[in-house]
């Protein structure tokens, strides 16, 4: 099939580039990427596929998917494409597009996980791993998972029962503002 | 001692692991450079460097956390060191764009509220044991070889990818983790699966794909071989080592493959006591392999 730009909707490739730093158009399809994928078994799309969809216009498909969720960002397929296409970056524009439009893929637990992450961040300024796990059991409604393991690690103090805020946690808090601040403003993406 | 008076003074960058799961690896380094007389200084008030889920979904914000902490690790004199791949590859490959796309750098610049810190030379203590104390000096230090042991270097992604950051070694085919072994004594296992991802941080959110690809590694390990593994980042040893009963029980298979810190075996063999080396932390008991082996 012939590519224009047309058929490959110019403008949402256009944004993946800008965000990713890196050319959709420039892959020819060998499929090292996904070869080398450790993910592409957990995926509907395998790497190789998330490319040729862009390119045939198809994005909606790819952001609806749970393939962006599924990466582990690894970085083996940058490291291999023959036309430094960096895909792994790609991901990364994919997801945050996605990410942005408040999530419409319905791989919610890889979403939730990075949610809670960085909420952390934002509220303490490290992880708390025992606040990570408890409340992702919570909120994903498995209350049983990792039940067991949990005393383990206590009893080898490999999670802290308490835990507390970074002193300057009121200056991570501007970062995020400014952050904020900027988009408002359209100054950042 | 007073850091002045240590040949090599570093920052350092432990990351959120080394406080809690991956203690062992915080203590163990420090074990190592006490003994070895490098000098580490904790950057105050460092945070999380974003790790995989800020660079996910959010690269400003990722990008931003790691500049805020190269601001931060500029308050402490030396090159900064970093124990975890994670925490490291994100300080290097902030770096790397900072001074690569004057676009970020100032939208950095102005999340930070201060000029992009790109003074900093970002190093993995890998590369601090090999490059700057150097790998005779580190074999004159041993004072009980690991001879005898067969070990398989887990790299993993982090440490070497993507191509043209980390710059530790090379990207597909590195061995900095095998001379750094091989000069405290021990015998490296050539293997197949050392630059294989573990699953990384799907242990919180899909267990099941850490599962399959660790069971992948711990396989290839054993098929070449090996009496245990090394790694050198937190993920990694809380996929192959806490979750590994889990993988046996999946797989129905059986491993019993103690996985190592770097710092623990290299503190081991240059006589870092026991005691300090937080072997009781790890979850695969590694003391019946010491203890075969003469080594404790």
């Amino acid at each position: 099939m012939l590519l224009s730009n047309e058929t490959m909707n110019i403008g949402f490739v256009r944004k993946v580039e800008a965000l990713s730093g890196t050319s959709v158009r420039r892959c020819f399809q060998c499929g090292k990427c996904s070869a080398g994928c450790p993910m592409a078994s957990f995926m509907e799309h395998p790497p190789n596929r998330v490319v040729r969809l862009l390119q045939l216009g198809q994005w909606e498909r790819v952001l609806a998917g749970r393939s962006i969720w599924y990466c582990a960002s690894c970085e083996t397929c940058a490291t291999r494409c023959p036309n430094k296409v960096n895909l792994a970056a790609i991901m990364d524009a994919l997801r945050k597009l996605s990410w942005d439009a408040d999530g419409p893929s319905k791989e919610s637990f890889v979403q939730l996980a990075n949610r809670l992450f960085i909420d952390n961040i934002r509220t303490y300024g490290r992880q708390y791993e025992l606040r990570l796990g408890a409340v992702f059991n919570v909120k994903s409604g498995q209350f049983m998972k990792d039940l067991l393991l949990g005393p383990k690690l206590l009893s080898r103090g490999k999670l802290k029962m308490f835990h507390s805020k970074n002193k300057n946690v009121g200056e991570i808090e501007n970062i995020f503002a400014r952050i904020e601040e900027m988009r408002k403003k359209g100054e950042a993406p | 001692m007073t850091p002045s008076k240590k040949l090599l003074n570093y920052a350092y960058y432990p990351g959120c692991s080394l406080h809690a799961s991956a203690k062992e690896y915080d203590i163990s380094t420090r074990g190592v450079c006490k003994v070895l007389k490098i000098g580490l200084e904790e950057v105050p008030d460092w945070l999380c460097c974003g790790a995989t889920p800020a660079h996910n979904v959010d690269e400003l914000l990722s990008l931003s956390l790691c500049a805020k902490n190269l601001s931060l690790a500029d308050e402490v004199e030396g090159d900064l060191a970093v124990v975890c791949a994670a925490c490291f590859s994100r300080l290097k490959t902030t770096q790397h764009h900072l001074r690569h796309n004057d676009v970020q750098r100032k939208q950095v610049e102005t999340a930070i509220a201060a000029p992009a810190p790109l003074g900093k030379k970002v190093k993995h203590m890998l590369e601090i044991l090999a490059k700057d104390y150097g790998l005779d000096k580190l074999a004159n230090a041993v004072t009980r070889p690991l001879t005898g042991l067969k070990v398989a270097c887990y790299y993993g992604c982090l440490l070497t990818r993507p191509p043209d950051v980390p710059e530790l070694d090379c990207v597909e085919a590195p061995t900095i983790m095998e001379d750094v072994l091989n000069a405290v004594g021990a015998e490296t296992v050539s293997w197949s699966h050392r630059l294989e991802c573990c699953g990384a941080n799907f242990t919180l959110s899909r267990p099941g794909v850490v599962l399959q690809l660790s069971n992948a590694i711990l396989d290839s390990a054993k098929a070449a071989g090996a009496e245990c593994i090394l790694v050198a980042c937190p993920l990694c040893h809380g996929n192959l080592d806490i979750r590994q009963k889990e993988i046996e029980e999946g797989y129905n298979t059986h491993y019993n493959m103690p996985v190592f810190y770097i710092t623990q075996m290299v503190g081991l063999a240059v006589g870092v006591p026991a005691t300090r080396l937080g072997l009781e932390s790890m979850m695969v008991n590694p003391l019946p392999l010491l203890k075969g082996k003469k080594l404790l």
